[in-house]
């Protein structure tokens, strides 16, 4: 295509993103809107505020200059970009967690792994957890695990507790 | 007696009272701080410390520690649980694993994450943390059958193969390292046969494929978990040495695989596993010289779907498309002074690992086939300080994993070495020493395979 088209956004504040097609099918549920012809007005994302889609704009259009540069951006300078793009003190948890359901609702594969490899990171870092039923039990049976272990350990080696 | 089971009455209190306080979900605020024992002070304080990382012996640490040193060793004061204090003083204690600062989640913003995402992080953990909650968790047994979180499985990219081998000392259950964490994990229960002997040949999807040492049956198994299936007996009843490789149909294990084996007399078959049957599709052609010299000391290398053998007589490679069926043959000459070699694989290109001796002095290094000329290049040499170990003995080397990563195992009489070379990065590494639990003889591995781990591969 000669001139890509421009694709209006709208997000769930009202505010209007324009940008170009390539940039806007990285997203799956975007590009089906698209084929779909929802697309002569601004295409609304009621799920995504102004700030994260200014975000995933960013990471979606950086995405799409990487693999069309005329010299390829390296594998590495591109996972690099995206360390830095997620890194703590600039996605807050809030952006983080907001990022992960608007990648989700807009499914755009690449960065529903980036965000969600962030969040297991921080999981595998932290035992303390996140009122989740998952990792609540998890933490709970972990207790249980402990204490039969040192139970164990205890009575096997119960002389080096007598003092 | 009764001072011990006195103890015992006071501890295990303890540890329940723990249990509970930290147990449940809704506490957000710190027992109060009136004088407890020292021990269960400590003991509190090192849980919070606990890393999804940790293999189950280290959690007896503190407490032996304590037991051993005849007072309570100090430990680092470690995070609080989440609370309302500000979030400068939640991130003041510094977990005792983590070298960068551990962020708190916070449980205000998390206790929305829907389910089903859910399963997209758990499926990017560090597979180590699933063996340690298996066995004690039924959630996290029902994830490992849900087709939901096995789609998830398939599109993490395992950045490193882990290594299935098996020992000297105990020849009929594998042991496995991680390189990622290198720890070296035990399997406490085998889904394998137990009364005789099998060995590591091939691997594909996170499903390993084991000949058994008669060269007779073949079985797949996933490592990690208890899937595994014996595979119907060949039709062809050759019991010589054979080559075997194999690879998935598609890009993960669901949609199947096929296993081929190969004699030297240039006999194939090839076992599709969505039809459940060995297939003869049909015979060598008549280009390629026979008889194959296979050299069974290196493991096939698969790229896509093509398997490649290696062979001398002439010096090369024979290659096979699964989905074409097309044999071909390469002539590529041996480095000289060479011994010991396998082929190898990383992102695509095939490379040959193998012992250089000249006069007394022995090194061990890399080459990468030139698909231009069809010559071995050399690309990289164990580093000299190494190498001056081996000046004068008599080595020998076993590759136990040649994807991405290479295991090698380097014996001579008195010495017996373990390292590791990422074919990506250069890197050479020492493997620790695999101990068996409770144990202090380091083993010595026999054989081994590599594989990319992964949860739900079902063989």
């Amino acid at each position: 295509m000669a001139s890509s088209r421009k694709i209006t956004l709208r997000s769930s504040d009202g505010e209007s993103f324009e940008v170009e097609e390539a940039v806007a099918v990285e997203s799956q549920t975007i590009k089906h809107m698209i084929e779909d012809d929802c697309a002569d007005n601004a295409i609304p994302l009621p799920n995504v505020t102004s700030k994260i889609l200014a975000k995933v704009i960013e990471y979606c259009k950086k995405h799409v200059d990487a693999s069309k540069a005329e010299d390829r951006v390296n594998d590495e300078d591109l996972k690099a970009w995206d360390a830095a793009f997620i890194k703590v003190d600039q996605v807050d948890q809030a952006t983080l967690f907001d990022l992960i359901l608007a990648a989700n609702y807009l499914n755009i594969k690449s960065l529903l792994d980036l965000t969600c490899q962030t969040v297991a990171d921080m999981i595998k870092g932290n035992l303390f957890p996140v009122r989740n039923e998952w990792l609540n039990f998890t933490f709970s049976i972990a207790n249980r695990e402990l204490v039969l272990v040192c139970l164990t350990e205890w009575v096997a080696h119960r002389r080096l507790f007598c003092s | 007696m009764e001072v011990e089971l006195a103890m015992l009455r006071h501890f295990i209190g303890q540890l329940e009272e723990l249990c509970e306080l930290y147990g449940s979900p809704y506490h957000h605020h710190l027992p109060d701080t009136e004088p407890r024992p020292l021990l269960h002070q400590h003991l509190n304080r090192r849980w919070h410390s606990l890393d999804i990382d940790e293999s189950s012996p280290e959690f007896c640490s503190p407490v032996m520690a304590a037991g051993k040193s005849r007072g309570i060793k100090s430990v680092d004061p470690c995070k609080l649980p989440p609370s309302k204090k500000s979030r400068k003083e939640r991130n003041q204690g510094k977990s005792a694993n983590n070298d960068k600062s551990a962020e708190v989640m916070e449980q205000e913003i998390w206790r929305e994450f829907p389910e089903d995402l859910f399963e997209a992080v758990i499926a990017r953990l560090p597979i180590a943390t699933f063996f340690r909650f298996r066995a004690v968790c039924r959630k996290w047994n029902s994830l490992l059958c849900s087709q939901s979180f096995s789609q998830h499985c398939a599109q993490v990219q395992q950045d490193y193969p882990w290594f299935y081998t098996i020992t000297h000392e105990n020849v009929n259950s594998g042991v496995m390292y991680d390189p990622s964490l290198k720890k070296w994990h035990h399997p406490t229960i085998s889904s394998l046969p137990a009364n005789i002997i099998v060995l590591p040949v091939a691997s594909a999807g996170g499903l390993v494929c084991f000949l058994d040492i008669g060269h007779r049956n073949f079985y797949v198994c996933n490592p990690l978990t208890q899937s595994s299936k014996e595979l119907p007996a060949r039709s062809i009843k050759v019991w010589s040495r054979i080559a075997v490789g194999m690879t998935l149909n598609g890009s993960s294990a669901t949609g199947g695989y096929k296993i081929m084996w190969l004699g030297c007399k240039g006999e194939y078959e090839i076992y599709d596993s969505v039809k459940n049957a060995w297939l003869r599709p049909g015979t060598m052609p008549r280009n390629i010289k026979l008889p194959l010299s296979l050299n069974f000391r290196s493991q096939a290398v698969s790229i896509d779907d093509t398997l490649y053998f290696m062979r001398s007589d002439p010096e090369g490679i024979v290659s096979y498309n699964m989905v074409t069926g097309i044999w071909k043959q390469f002539i590529i000459p041996a480095p000289l002074h060479m011994t010991d070699h396998t082929l190898a694989e990383c992102r695509g290109r095939i490379m040959l690992v193998g012992l250089l001796t000249k006069n007394a002095a022995t090194c061990v290094c890399i080459w990468e086939l030139q698909k231009m000329t069809l010559l071995w290049k050399e690309v990289d040499r164990m580093p000299n300080i190494w190498c001056l170990e081996f000046y004068g003995k008599h080595v020998r080397m076993t590759c136990l994993g040649n994807r991405g990563l290479l295991m090698l195992s380097l014996r001579s009489r008195q010495m017996n070495r373990l390292v590791t070379y990422d074919m990506s990065s250069k890197e050479w590494l020492k493997v620790p020493g695999c101990v068996v639990p409770r144990g202090r003889k380091r083993q010595w591995i026999a054989c081994g395979s590599a594989f990319y781990p992964c949860l739900t591969a079902a063989a």
